[in-house]
């Protein structure tokens, strides 16, 4: 049987094979334990409880302390990252736009400020480029991951 | 004697705060936001007032439909909890004007302790040590630069800028040449004026290398002021506390005497009454200096209450009531160390997160508390401040006390939210963590590039086999997918100063 996941941006293929109460995976045995746990054997011989819990596409799982979100790929999806959008890190207020459409940047130089829990937040150009457009002004409430500003990037 | 209490708060202190009513044999009301409807504080108490307004500035920090809800429900007292409005002048003056018991100090000594730069006067007055520094009183801001930029020259550099108001690292910025100091100064006044509609800022010299030490006092009406010893929060990111102990593990008895010495006076300078916490710099020198006091219950209060012994919330209520304290003489016994869990990523800057609490398992067995506003299903908005619990440990010895809370963490269980428990567990095994050498600025020493989590390449592919095996179990039917982070609150501003500071 075979997953993909995407663990910090890389996707990764899992084949599971078949055992008789459960699968196995490079080295690595998975029992089902009960409702909310599985059973898990690492490929060193390490043994843990494991809890797992789905939300959206999401697969939780805490291991011997450790806390690990994996996304789960629908076969034939692709992980789509927004192209030149610059997102709000979290939740929050735009403080100042700093930029206006048409403005050249560079790497490195704020293009807005926001506020968000308590804190200014900088958000900065990653790489020299064009300001296409500016979706925020100050004043305005943004939620986590919605695009601030566009940034073309010269060449 | 107040029979009914009501508890302005919500969350993890307003169940703290109910609970001890509860023991106490006191009725109890609780007030509570539309989007709190239902969360766990409103089940501990025998009333619930539904507030109206969908802004923290309409809700929890309306004086008047707070003290209304006191007046409908009969109650005598008012405990503020911390942050909100504790320790808001008006709102305590406000309280007893409406003829009912204030759960803390006086207006007045809010108000002396409140102002940083009244603060500091007074304590100077009173022959407690300040950090070397200088207040600005101008209002006017193109003056209040070049008086500050002045200032700075004398002071010297490093330097911490301060919001005479401020607190929780807001209106705060640490300058270390003259080159960035205007650019700070602005933003420092910015986020002051924005947080608390006053711009003043004074300076203070930079103490690197320093431990925060503060010392738990009480105060009751018979003329008491007694110290209750000290904790150590120096482990600090972004100038709020996450690792908390008492006793200090390098503290002395001499020290503990001065430094309980100090507290002892610059509550009786302010006639303080109640519970009061007043928190230093520890130099490297060995010289230590006030900083600020803070006149209410404290985050950190569990962790004295563990090795002293003493309920402090409990003491607040009795000493309100006109009674003696029923503490008396110091005895500290044991270690007791407090993490604070957060609803936040680690990895990113310890960017607030968001989510359900899908899976929610607390750490169980000997010496463990867990104070704590949520359970699981709940869900974690922005509306509020991302502190999901406190999970406080009790050892004989420090060794011991860290040992438990390395077991305790890794039991912890959080699915569905990212938290920090692992950059927690991973603060316990840090070399000065566990000599107990730590500064305030040992989480940016140790990790100067941010945190990530140690590598465990073994682990990783274990997760990922788990993660695929309970698919194909279809485990996931099982889950409780709440998924949405969409509570339906409305245009709630999170940011809008939930607390005048959450130390």
């Amino acid at each position: 049987m075979q997953h993909r996941f995407n663990m910090n941006g890389d996707e990764v293929e899992v084949t599971l094979s078949k055992t008789d109460e459960g699968w196995v995976w490079e080295g690595v045995t998975v029992n089902r334990h009960d409702r909310g746990r599985l059973h898990v054997t690492m490929a060193d011989g390490r043994t843990a409880l494991v809890h797992a819990a789905k939300v959206g596409d999401v697969w939780w799982v805490h291991l011997d302390g450790h806390t690990v979100a994996l996304e789960r790929m629908e076969p034939g999806a692709s992980s789509q990252q927004h192209g030149g959008g610059l997102v709000a890190p979290m939740p929050g207020k735009v403080l100042e736009t700093l930029v206006e459409p048409g403005e050249t940047v560079q790497a490195g130089q704020a293009l807005m400020v926001l506020e968000a829990m308590k804190m200014e937040h900088r958000i900065v150009a990653a790489h020299d480029g064009t300001v296409t457009a500016v979706h925020h002004q100050a004043g305005e409430q943004v939620s986590q991951g919605a695009v601030l500003l566009e940034l073309e990037e010269s060449n | 004697m107040m029979k009914k209490i009501l508890v302005a708060n919500r969350g993890e202190i307003a169940c703290r705060v109910l609970r001890a009513c509860r023991e106490a044999g006191l009725k109890t009301v609780a007030v509570c936001a539309p989007n709190d409807r239902g969360t766990l504080f409103t089940e501990l108490a025998d009333e619930v007032v539904m507030l109206e307004g969908d802004t923290i500035t309409t809700t929890y920090l309306d004086q008047a439909q707070i003290i209304e809800a006191a007046r409908s429900t009969g109650t005598d007292g008012i405990h503020p909890g911390f942050g909100f409005l504790s320790e808001r002048a008006d709102f305590a003056q406000a309280v007893m004007d409406a003829g009912l018991v204030w759960i803390g100090p006086s207006p007045h000594a809010i108000e002396q302790m409140g102002d940083k730069m009244t603060a500091r006067k007074t304590m100077k007055a009173a022959g407690v040590p300040v950090i070397p520094g200088e207040e600005v009183e101008t209002e006017d801001e193109a003056e209040a630069l070049i008086a500050l930029k002045e200032a700075a020259e004398r002071v010297g550099y490093p330097l911490l800028l301060k919001a005479s108001s401020g607190g929780g690292g807001k209106g705060m910025r640490a300058v270390s040449s003259p080159a960035a100091f205007e650019e700070a100064a602005v933003a420092a006044r910015r986020e002051a004026v924005a947080a608390f509609g006053d711009g003043r800022i004074y300076v203070e010299r930079l103490l690197s290398g320093s431990k925060h030490i503060e010392i738990q006092v009480l105060a009751d009406r018979t003329g008491a002021t007694v110290h209750l010893g000290e904790r150590e929060c120096s482990v600090q990111r972004r100038h709020q506390k996450v690792f908390e102990e008492a006793p200090g593990p390098t503290m002395t008895d001499d020290l503990r005497e001065a430094m309980g010495a100090a507290a002892v006076a610059a509550a009786q300078a302010v006639t303080y009454e109640g519970a009061g916490t007043v928190e230093f710099l520890l130099a490297p020198s060995g010289e230590f200096f006030f900083l600020e006091m803070n006149t209410r219950i404290q985050v950190e209060h569990p962790v004295t209450e563990l090795v002293t012994g003493v309920d402090i919330v409990r003491e607040q209520l009795r000493i309100a009531d006109g009674l003696p304290m029923s503490c008396s003489d110091l005895h500290l016994r044991g270690h007791a160390i407090e993490v604070r869990l957060y609803a936040e990523d680690p990895a990113n800057g310890f960017l607030p997160a968001i989510g359900p609490l899908t899976v929610f398992r607390p750490p169980e067995g000997p010496g463990i508390r867990l104070d704590t506003g949520v359970r699981e299903g709940d869900e974690v908005t922005p509306n509020y401040d991302p502190m999901l619990a406190k999970l406080i440990v009790w050892a004989p010895s420090r060794d011991e006390a860290l040992e438990r809370m390395r077991r305790a963490l890794d039991e912890f269980v959080v699915l569905g939210t990212t938290t920090n428990v692992r950059f927690l567990r991973e603060l316990c095994d840090n070399e000065d963590v566990v000599s107990g050498a730590t500064t305030t600025t040992t989480i940016e020493d140790r990790w100067p590039n941010g945190w990530a989590p140690q590598r465990d390449e073994a682990l990783a592919n274990a997760a990922l086999a788990c993660a695929a095996a309970a698919e194909s179990f279809g485990m996931h039917r099982n889950s409780t997918s709440s998924g949405g982070t969409d509570r339906a609150d409305g245009p709630v501003s999170p940011f809008a100063t939930l607390s005048r500071r959450y130390p």
